[in-house]
């Protein structure tokens, strides 16, 4: 009777064990938010301090986030803020031209790096090459249309703003 | 003999039927390739110019075009050329058109940049000291009439001039659809005008410069009934510009164990205050990290 419940709670530990080394895992794979590494080596003629690396870091990955949320359900509420100039006013037509065609998109499982290319002398404004690898599905109604993995070239132009930086240009290219 | 003559018989039909089978499998197959569309990309898309997809196959289909800014949706023929209007490709970047029939065929392409037509031109500051190494710079991004950035190399041709004095012409290549400088403000307060320039496009932005912080400090003063007046003469920098009025200088007089300190602004060039100590005193200027001459006065 002893060895019965002292095999039973071993089980129990090893069960718990299990999932609790599996869980992680599993939420790592799970996480839906984009992967962002920036390398700042090559900016000039100013040099990016960590903190301004960290914010754009920051904002870059939420700024996709919402893309791809407002680009999914076709509505600019998920945009906070994070476009501005002619990169928000494309997104919004993006958006609402959406909504026209009953076409939705996806951009799934996002990878992103960015290089630094110039970072202005009054640290106003910065310049990335952006290498994105990420899962393009593209709906009409609930049909899929097009599913495919794509490598795009984006050049950004990134300028701080109160408390963030905005993207301001988001312009894919063939090649850097 | 029956059974196996038969049988090869048997045998023979079956082996036609499979070839009849695969050869109709082959040309159904065939005809469906035919009839299946697909797309041919424009070669050399440019912002704002119209341009066409060729379509192969038959019969109607659906064309999808999603772009930077724009997400269409309309029917068309296959075998025809669907066309795009100028409108439908104002913004450079990636585009990716969709055609679907029976099944679905796709084609990315690359709308390019138009000819630059407005440059943004980022310059500071607006107030720079005189004398100062690197201190005004300037950025231009060249773009086209839709907002896109000319990513093409192209030259700016940046200049700054002052009054009374030739212009200075700085020409830059862009690099990644930027050009920038830098350079020193001159030796006297006033505006600097500078331009930027690419073709016949041109923005212009003005730096004031201002005078630097005060070179020397020499100071006057006498006793009057209410005390003691003390004043700066006319306060430069050092490349003799006036020092801009509102400027802080401290006057401190000690006398005694006594120290007292007032700060005066600069008005017309010169600081003024009034002191009250009665006794002997030693005072003396300051403003930034300039000291001034001590003036010593004797008890009233």
């Amino acid at each position: 009777m002893v060895n019965e419940t002292h095999s039973c709670r071993l089980a129990m530990v090893i069960v718990v064990a299990a999932v609790a080394l599996i869980a992680p895992h599993y939420s790592v794979c799970a996480d839906p938010s984009p992967q962002v590494v920036l390398n700042t080596s090559k900016a000039g003629p100013r040099s990016v301090e960590s903190l301004t690396e960290r914010a754009i870091l920051r904002d870059f990955k939420f700024a996709w986030m919402n893309l791809d949320q407002a680009l999914e359900s076709s509505s600019t509420e998920p945009l906070s803020g994070l476009f501005a100039g002619t990169a928000g006013a494309w997104l919004n037509d993006a958006v609402a031209s959406q909504r026209r065609s009953g076409l939705s998109s996806r951009y799934l499982n996002q990878s992103h790096k960015l290089e630094a290319v110039f970072y202005s002398p009054e640290g106003d404004m910065i310049e990335l090459h952006d290498t994105a690898d990420f899962q393009l599905q593209i709906f009409d109604g609930s049909k899929a249309i097009h599913d495919e993995h794509v490598v795009v070239h984006y050049v950004v132009l990134m300028t701080p703003g109160a408390d963030r930086w905005v993207i301001r240009q988001l312009q894919a290219v063939p090649e850097f | 003999m029956w059974s196996s003559t038969n049988t090869v018989c048997r045998s023979h039909k079956a082996r036609r039927s499979l070839l009849a089978f695969l050869v109709g499998g082959v040309c159904l197959a065939a005809l469906g390739h035919a009839q299946e569309a697909d797309l041919r990309a424009p070669s050399a898309a440019v912002a704002g110019n119209a341009a066409s997809l060729s379509t192969t196959g038959q019969g109607s289909a659906t064309f999808y075009l999603v772009g930077p800014s724009i997400s269409l949706k309309r029917d068309v023929r296959l075998g025809e050329e669907v066309s795009l209007s100028a409108k439908e490709l104002q913004s450079a970047g990636k585009y990716l058109a969709i055609v679907c029939a029976s099944s679905c065929r796709s084609v990315g392409f690359f709308v390019a940049p138009a000819k630059p037509v407005n440059l943004a031109f980022l310059v500071h500051p607006s107030r720079a000291p005189v004398g100062e190494n690197n201190v005004v710079s300037g950025v231009a991004l060249p773009f086209d009439e839709f907002r896109n950035l000319v990513l093409a190399p192209a030259t700016v041709d940046f200049q700054w001039s002052t009054k009374g004095s030739a212009p200075v012409s700085h020409k830059v290549a862009t690099q990644n659809g930027i050009a920038w400088f830098h350079t020193n403000s001159g030796r006297s307060a006033g505006a600097l005008q500078v331009a930027a320039s690419i073709n016949d496009i041109s923005a212009r932005r003005v730096v004031q410069q201002v005078a630097s912080d005060p070179c020397s400090l020499r100071i006057t003063g006498q006793r009057t009934k209410k005390g003691i007046v003390v004043e700066t003469e006319p306060v430069r920098d050092c490349t003799g510009n006036p020092v801009p009025d509102g400027t802080v200088v401290t006057f401190t007089a000690k006398g005694g164990k006594e120290t007292s300190t007032v700060d005066a602004p600069i008005k017309q060039g010169i600081a003024r205050a009034q002191m009250t100590t009665t006794g002997p005193v030693v005072i003396s200027a300051a403003s930034g990290v300039v000291m001034g001459n001590e003036l010593r006065l004797g008890a009233e």
